[in-house]
């Protein structure tokens, strides 16, 4: 199958939206997803995005059975190792179902490394469910190691009340 | 209860973030594998487009360390994004010198760094740690964060060197 992979554009937030849904309905959280395009459209297309993003695009031909071109996305960002350096953080990686076993995830995959490698960086992390099996094996396959599992990483969150509370104990400038 | 303050970070302090990152490494029993540099923080920091931010805790020059440093904790982080909840806030290093611990200096690092984030439109402070880490991760829920990992099963991946390098061909 014939694909391409491109940069998205502020255009392409109403389909990067479209698909975040139903990545998250793949990951049986489809409660979760709290933002649209606009937060898309303000926060990945500004002075200072806070994301940048890859859409794959097939010719009208081989369009989906809703009619879609735009078929899979890699949702990235770029951090920072305080003792590796400059990486990238893949947070999203989908290609639509009818669109899977063509090398396609792979291809948004390897973009990801490409431009991160531009910019020096020297890891790309991202994170997995556990009972994702196929998605682990994909990573694995590629050469992806679970520091969770290899490691004992635990990744932790703050959010809703217990980010509030913390924010109101923060010292007085 | 001892006197500190906290700032944001210059370049002039990369040489003691440099020197304290060296410091957690070793407490997290990983110091071999330190490959960043002074050099590498200014640049990296204080550019144009930082890959991250710094925030300092600072003790007056009665109170410095043995050592006599007066920088004696850093927090280091940079903005991330939820495809899910929008603007997050990844918090990379929290660190205070042990003969400094004790005093409040861990947790006023971390509210200052949730407060910047909340500042900056950020809807979650986020962060890892080793699961034998039991002091740290005790610290962490005493303050009301919750594991994603043993919760909702989130593993964290890496791909580097050799594998990344293969990735990255054109």
């Amino acid at each position: 199958m014939r694909f391409t992979v491109r940069a998205a554009t502020k255009d392409d937030c109403k389909e990067i939206s479209r698909m975040i849904k139903e990545l998250a309905v793949y990951e049986k959280m489809s409660d979760q997803v709290k933002i649209s395009h606009e937060e898309l459209e303000r926060d990945g297309f500004c002075q200072n995005p806070f994301f940048e993003c890859l859409v794959a695009e097939v010719p009208e031909e081989q369009k989906s059975t809703e009619g879609f071109t735009v078929v899979g996305y890699a949702l990235y960002f770029y951090t920072y190792s305080t003792w590796k350096g400059r990486a990238v953080y893949l947070e999203d990686l989908y290609v639509m179902p009818e669109f899977r076993g063509n090398g396609i995830g792979t291809g948004l995959l390897c973009k990801v490394a490409e431009v991160g490698k531009k910019k020096q960086c020297v890891r790309l992390q991202l994170s997995v469910l556990d009972w994702n099996t196929p998605t682990r094996d994909f990573y694995a396959a590629k050469g992806g190691q679970d520091l969770t599992v290899t490691e004992g990483w635990h990744a932790i969150r703050f959010d809703g009340q217990s980010l509030d509370s913390l924010v109101h104990e923060a010292p007085t400038d | 209860m001892m006197d500190f303050s906290i700032r944001p970070a210059n370049v002039e302090d990369c040489k003691d973030i440099a020197r304290m990152i060296r410091d957690l490494a070793e407490y997290e029993e990983m110091s071999d594998l330190v490959k960043i540099t002074q050099r590498d923080l200014e640049q990296d920091g204080f550019s144009k487009n930082p890959f991250y931010h710094g925030i300092i805790a600072e003790v007056s020059d009665q109170h410095r360390s043995q050592d006599g440093h007066t920088k004696i904790g850093y927090a280091l982080y940079f903005y991330s994004y939820s495809s899910w909840i929008g603007r997050a806030i990844y918090m990379e290093d929290l660190y205070v010198m042990q003969e400094f611990r004790g005093n409040g200096i861990g947790k006023a690092l971390m509210s200052k760094v949730a407060q910047l984030g909340l500042a900056a439109g950020c809807n979650q402070l986020n962060f890892t740690v080793l699961d034998w880490n039991k002091s740290s991760m005790d610290f962490y829920f005493s303050h009301g964060c919750f594991n994603i990992t043993t919760k909702l099963g989130y593993h964290c991946m890496r791909c580097e060197g050799e594998a990344l390098e293969n990735l990255a061909q054109p």
